[in-house]
């Protein structure tokens, strides 16, 4: 059928034409392939910030050694979207030696929320059984690591934490 | 190659790739045959766009221009892609229209072909659609107001209300409106343009291309293969096709992005500039005749190019014998042509128009600058909060318009804000203080007015003068010394004032200090405290502001005051 008949069109020239629609080819596909690449993988410059410290409230909110939960609050930026004063996550502070010590309530395991039991003095996570000490310490369950300090920061009498999310289900505690 | 012999045995890809690109073009590969594969490209191109954009973009009247300009202006190249995706739809039109230019030129409408034509058609008005959904998804300004325009056609003509407000998710444009135009946009008329551009293929197939008017041996003699002679020319065209458009994306740096829809502003509307003829013609017919502009012509010319087949009666398709369907479509275009022309040219000489769009460019700029911050959850307009003198503003709503006025608006509690303690505003003061303007709905009502017998206008005016002397280093900048001097003389020597008023700093008397009194840093110690005794003391009634409001609140809030004197 496309056998050419004029006899101008030779192998080689069609050759040429053939290799000429494939480069062409992969150039257009590159036009919207290659920024795709940064605009999918790379969106913004800068990638999530620095925990910053919260405030957590007064000092005197946490006298003795029972932890008290608290929610911590901050303008946050989410994409295109500022709301401001918004829960970002929560904390277990608590009085050991007269230093106020925190831990994040995400399970170092799979990312439950870990709660506090008072009967037994300790820290518990509801999905698989990870139990905690008062110094964070793995006591049972399948948590790789003891629960996450955060740092704490104390001015005027007032509280504040800094939130870090960390990786969960490894032994080495990373941000994330 | 083994891989491909096993996937052939099992799917056949190597015949159905060999059926798809063996095909003999009789007369040979010609440049004018490429628009069909140019507009498939361009179609491909879109839709690859388009989801790329649907990455970012968020279908909501809240959320649409936020993540518009967040994708825009802050995603790594998301203003090429937008920016190809928006000069893409503009190249698809041109081709539409090049293509079918080309198909009436060769005649390739007539018998067997009418069903090709009319669903080459279908898709000419399916492209024009998907530029009128996507126009309005940014939610900006000019898409906001374009559409409306578009959907207010819809709604003016016989019959067309249910139609305006399906279409529109309701009586007026809201979250329904844009969920709406996005379904549209994304689903209903890509499926649709995929479904009937397998037709149209198909039936290219079927009849093959329309060849020029030669003897059939020449054209059998000058017949090439499609694959490569013709594709070659093919993917040649939309290599240009696409070179342009990335330069013109480079060039333009994408596309443009208006401040916010705003239903309470009123807009320089103008429709993108493949629609700017309709919108001419618009211009001539008005009232009762505006249906001639909206339906009737534009109905008459889709109605002649449907019936185009039908119309030709030639017998045979040589140009010379179709001269009048090649002058009905000529014509056809030629008013496009013109009424585009007209509109343009216009605007060009329009100043208001070209005023408006200065301040709507400007308004841009200012918009999207303050939503690289992020813009809040109420979205669209709510970006201009970002602005510190919105945020300053909104504030004083909620802090202090609860007693004092401020442009108008809010309550007579306290002493009015607008212009406060300009010349005007002490001078009118010192005449009546009792006025609700200024302490009269207060417990420091005690001060007594100063008469004309006591002190002419021109005295006070002095007196004032001194005043503003004394309220701190920039007001005394502005001052006349010699009305200074003279007011100077009228306190010391005439007038009772200071046997309340102290002059000195901090020093307390029965009414305030007037030292650096209406200064920026005197008003946020009366935002702070007006009880400290240099102040209002114990008929202080504002509530203090130390703990509620910050430092920088509570300054920002102390100069945004100070600086209401101007008028
Ligand atoms: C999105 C829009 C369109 C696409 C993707 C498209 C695609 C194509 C393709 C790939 C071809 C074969 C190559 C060629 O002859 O150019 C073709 C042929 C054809 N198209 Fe279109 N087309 C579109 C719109 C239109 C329009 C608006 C019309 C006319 C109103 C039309 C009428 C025809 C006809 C009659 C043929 C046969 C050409 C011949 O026999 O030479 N198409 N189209
Ligand atoms: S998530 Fe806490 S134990 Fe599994």
């Amino acid at each position: 059928m496309s056998s050419g008949s004029g006899g101008e069109p030779d192998a080689g020239r069609r050759g040429v034409l053939k290799l000429g629609i494939g480069a062409l080819g992969l150039g257009l596909a590159a036009v919207p392939v290659v920024p795709a690449v940064g605009y999918l993988l790379f969106p913004t410059g800068s990638k999530g910030g620095e925990g910053a410290f919260l405030p957590a409230g007064k000092r005197s909110a946490f006298a003795g050694s029972v932890p008290v939960r608290v929610e911590l609050h901050a303008d946050k930026v989410d994409a295109w979207n500022k709301t401001p004063d918004v829960k970002l996550g929560s904390c277990w502070v608590l009085e050991r030696d007269g230093a106020l010590q925190a831990f994040s309530t995400v399970c170092p395991h799979l990312g439950c929320a870990v709660d506090y039991d008072p009967e037994a003095q300790k820290f518990k996570c509801p999905c698989h059984r990870s139990a905690f000490a008062l110094d964070g310490a793995v006591e049972a369950g399948p948590s790789p690591r003891p629960l996450d300090a955060l740092e704490v920061q104390e001015e005027n009498g007032l509280v504040a934490i800094k939130l870090v999310r960390y990786r969960q289900g490894v032994a080495q505690k990373e941000p994330v | 190659m083994a891989l491909l012999d096993w996937l052939d045995e099992r799917t056949g890809i190597r015949s159905a790739t060999r059926l798809m690109l063996e095909e003999d073009v009789p007369g040979g590969a010609r440049l004018r045959y490429v628009f069909g594969s140019v507009l498939v490209f361009l179609f491909m191109q879109q839709v690859v766009l388009g989801i790329l954009l649907a990455f970012y973009y968020s279908p909501s009247a809240t959320d649409a221009w936020a993540s518009t300009a967040y994708l825009n202006d802050q995603v790594t190249y998301g203003w090429f892609l937008r920016g190809l995706h928006h000069h893409g739809s503009s190249a698809m039109v041109v081709v539409v229209v090049l293509h079918l230019l080309q198909v009436v030129f060769a005649g390739a409408y007539r018998k067997p072909r009418e069903v090709n034509w009319w669903t080459g058609l279908l898709m000419g008005a399916i492209v024009l659609a998907f530029a009128l959904t996507g126009y309005l998804l940014p939610w900006d300004q000019k898409g906001y107001w374009a559409t409306q325009v578009a959907t207010g056609i819809m709604g003016s003509v016989p019959g067309g209300e249910p139609m305006q407000q399906f279409v529109q998710g309701g009586s007026e444009y809201g979250n329904l409106t844009l969920t709406r135009f996005f379904a549209l946009h994304v689903f209903v008329l890509p499926i649709a343009l995929a479904g009937l551009l397998g037709v149209h293929l198909l039936l290219f197939r079927k009849h093959g291309v329309t060849p020029p008017d030669l003897p059939e041996p020449e054209l059998r003699r000058k017949t090439q293969p499609f694959w490569p002679n013709q594709l070659f020319l093919d993917v040649l065209a939309m290599a240009v096709c696409a070179a342009v458009l990335v330069g013109l994306t480079v060039q333009t740096h994408g596309a443009e992005l208006f401040a916010p829809a705003d239903p309470a502003s009123n807009f320089v509307a103008r429709p993108e500039w493949y629609f700017l003829f309709l919108f001419q013609l618009l211009k001539y017919f008005q009232g009762p005749l505006q249906i001639v502009a909206t339906v009737l012509l534009p109905g008459a010319a889709a109605a002649y190019l449907f019936a185009l087949p039908f119309v030709d009666r030639s017998k045979s398709r040589a140009v010379r014998s179709r001269w009048s369907v090649l002058s009905g479509v000529g014509l056809l275009m030629a008013g496009v042509t013109a009424l585009t022309a007209v509109a343009i040219v216009e605007d060009g000489g329009n100043e208001s128009f070209q005023h408006g769009v200065e301040q709507a460019h400007a308004e841009a700029a200012r918009a999207r600058e303050l939503a690289r911050e992020g813009v809040a959850p109420v979205g669209g307009v709510a970006v201009f909060d970002n602005d510190p003198e919105q945020k300053t503003r909104n504030l004083f709503k909620e802090q202090c318009a609860t007693c004092h006025t401020l442009e108008g608006k809010g309550s007579e509690e306290a002493p009015t804000l607008d212009g406060f303690t300009s010349r005007e505003w002490l001078a009118a003061l010192v005449r009546s203080p009792r006025d609700r303007r200024f302490y009269g709905a207060t417990k420091h009502n005690t001060m007594e007015p100063l008469t004309a017998e006591q002190a002419s206008d021109e005295e006070l005016a002095a007196v004032v003068e001194y005043l503003v002397s004394l309220s701190g280093a920039s007001a005394a900048a502005s001052v006349d010394a010699a009305t200074v001097a003279r007011g100077k003389e009228l306190w010391d020597k005439k007038l009772e004032c200071s046997s309340c008023h102290e002059l000195e700093a901090g020093k307390e008397g029965a009414g305030p200090t007037l030292a650096g009194r209406g200064s920026p840093a005197w008003i946020a110690r009366i935002i702070r405290d007006s009880s400290q005794k240099d102040l209002y003391g114990d008929t202080a009634e504002m509530p203090k502001f130390a703990d509620k409001l910050s430092t920088e609140q509570i300054e920002a809030l102390a100069q945004f005051v100070a600086s209401r004197k101007a008028p």
